[in-house]
């Protein structure tokens, strides 16, 4: 007869390989790792990751994660109102933030168009943002899809229907790697393309 | 261009090799099964990026390394052309993906950096000749759009390029008209990749019918020469849409004649208009869930005075067709890049008769290096024998002829 790991240990290794990049084999180790501690980290990841669902939500205006809503962003005066700026990810703005280049509100798609992976348009936030767009005063929509095939293929939709709603469209311009994301480019080429962002 | 080292890693039969090659003609001896045929394989794999005989990269690691969980190959070659020398290494492993299940992934380094295959372009330029390539007259169309698009994307970076993106804007297509038939959602999704679609698929229409034109003039005399002027060979090109031959225009030029859009037309022009046959389609590409227009369903035809080699030649006529088309092939990279490419020869003597084995070993000849396989090399003359590297492989081992 064989014995298997507790199902308590069992629950989390399999819990773990649930998360993007990790597999069975790295599951097990943090398992154990935790397992094994004197530390009270099991409980502190616990109590993060329950305030982290508890707390969390996305901001009703641009579907940034927030824990107040409307998000902070959203809700400072003293940002720009006419100006949006559409990403793919929560950490785009992180990134785009981190340049202070740029004072308007941000929209976030979760995502970019890739039918292939089953993304279609229906299953971002693109119906909110041209909602947004058509009942607000934007003057100025930022294209900043990352610089990849899907990226500019979301961009490339996102123009044809924002075309007839906003007096200027942008797309993020030179200097950012092609095939890379936006989240991983340095603060100075973030801000650089920001700053050189071409009309279309 | 030359090969001047190519060392194999668990690729095939060869759980390794390093081979030194000389330019001139090398001859590969040995019985059926031991690793001939997989050496030009692999000097092909480095030339285009993929396998000239299976579409599973997978199939391409040594058997007996995949069993001893040494999942990976390594492919590493030293071209030496006329303006550089360069090395390009080819590497397959197993990685897991993030839900544990097992792929293979490519990577392909040229002068040690890594590059996307496309970048082959230019690196290293082959001939392969294959006893199957009769295939390429009298079997599917898939092989001769596969045959057109490794020879251009050899010689030609922007073809390279437009193939890339018209083969990721066509699977996006198919994937978002599978759906729009299936579940609905916005149609205007399709204008961005059409657009791409249209912009890429010129430059491959184009290219095409450029180098079925070069081909076919280079293969109609060689053909002739073979034939002692008896049959006249023709290449002709059938795209699935000609955006150079307006519907208007259509009666006045006999297809296959064409060898470029009429006078005043632009490669703009040519875009709307395979943009507009894309917009006319539309519901009908939707209903079917696919993408019915493009050279993704282009065709080549082979004629000898004015007959369909594919359909009505015999056996013979076909190995002919095929053997002027390779040797076409080679004149066409001559003059296109600058330099002779490597000819790679697979056991294609024993089907010929005494006349078109000369000839093709008078081809031999032409350029800097040529590495040839067959069972029994008394087939080749003295003379050939006098000036040939000859090398026995047994067993996924090369080693000396004696
Ligand atoms: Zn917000």
């Amino acid at each position: 007869m064989m014995f298997g790991a507790p199902p308590s240990v069992t629950r989390l290794i399999e819990t773990l390989s649930e998360l993007p990049g990790i597999g069975p084999k790295t599951a097990s180790r943090l398992t154990f790792f935790l397992l094994r501690g004197e530390t009270d980290l099991p409980l502190r990841l616990a109590d993060a990751l329950r305030e982290l669902k508890e707390r969390t939500r996305f901001c009703s205006v641009c579907f940034n994660i927030t824990e107040a809503d409307p998000c902070p962003i959203c809700s400072d005066p003293a940002r720009d109102r006419s100006s949006i700026c559409v990403v793919e990810e929560p950490l785009d703005v992180l990134a785009i933030e981190r340049t202070e280049q740029f004072r308007g509100l941000y929209h976030v798609l979760h995502g970019a168009l890739s039918p292939m992976e089953g993304i279609f348009a229906e299953n971002l936030r693109v119906a909110e943002l041209l909602q947004r767009v058509q009942s607000g005063t934007v003057t100025e929509v930022i294209l900043a899809t990352n610089p990849t095939g899907e990226g500019d293929y979301t961009a490339a939709y996102l123009l044809s229907k924002l075309r007839p709603m906003v007096a200027r469209l942008t797309r993020l311009g030179r200097g950012l790697p092609v095939g890379g994301d936006l989240e991983y480019a340095d603060q100075v080429t973030l801000a650089n393309a920001l700053d050189g962002r071409q009309d279309l | 261009m030359h090969i001047r080292s190519l060392s194999l890693e668990n690729f095939r039969t060869y759980t390794r090799l390093e081979l030194e090659c000389p330019p001139g003609p090398i001859l590969l001896c040995g019985s059926n099964a031991q690793g001939k045929t997989s050496l030009l394989e692999a000097i092909y794999c480095l030339s285009t990026g993929h396998s000239p005989l299976t579409h599973v990269d997978r199939h391409l690691i040594n058997w007996t390394a995949a069993e001893q969980d040494m999942g990976y190959a390594r492919l590493r070659a030293e071209v030496v052309s006329r303006s550089r020398a360069l090395e390009i290494a080819l590497a397959l492993a197993n990685s897991q993906t993030r839900t544990g299940a097992q792929r293979l992934q490519k990577q392909i380094r040229i002068d040690r950096q890594v590059r996307q295959p496309r970048h082959l372009t230019g690196c290293l330029n082959v001939v392969l000749f294959l006893p199957q390539d009769i295939d390429l007259v009298a079997g599917p169309p898939a092989g001769r759009r596969r045959y057109l698009d490794d020879t251009l994307a050899q010689v030609d970076a922007d073809y390279s390029a437009a193939l890339d993106v018209y083969r990721e804007a066509l699977r996006q297509r198919n994937a978002l008209l599978r759906h729009l038939a299936e579940r609905g959602g916005d149609a205007s999704q399709l204008d961005p990749l059409d657009a791409r679609l249209a912009r890429s698929g010129v430059v491959l229409c184009q290219s095409r019918r450029r180098l079925i034109a070069d081909l076919s003039r280079y293969a109609t005399r060689i053909h002739s020469e073979l034939t002692g002027g008896q049959e006249w060979l023709k290449l002709e090109y059938h795209p699935n849409f000609d955006p150079a031959l307006p519907p208007g225009l259509a009666y006045q030029m006999p297809m296959g004649e064409l060898s470029g859009p009429p006078d005043g037309i632009s490669a703009d022009d040519l875009v709307n208009a395979f943009r507009a046959e894309l917009d006319r389609r539309r519901k009908d590409e939707i209903a079917r869930g696919m993408t019915l227009t493009g050279p993704h369903r282009d065709e080549m035809r082979f004629t000898a005075d004015g007959v369909d080699l594919g359909t009505f030649g015999s056996r013979g006529q076909q190995r002919t067709a095929v053997l002027a088309l390779k040797m076409a092939q080679r004149e066409w990279m001559t003059e296109t890049a600058g330099e002779p490419p490597v000819l790679l020869l697979d056991e294609v003597l024993a089907e010929l008769d005494m006349q078109r084995r000369a000839f093709l070993l008078a081809q031999v000849g032409q350029v800097e290096q040529a590495l040839l396989t067959a069972t029994d090399p008394t087939m080749f003359g003295a003379d050939f024998l006098s000036r040939a590297l000859l090398l026995r492989v047994e067993r996924g081992i090369v080693g000396p002829y004696t």
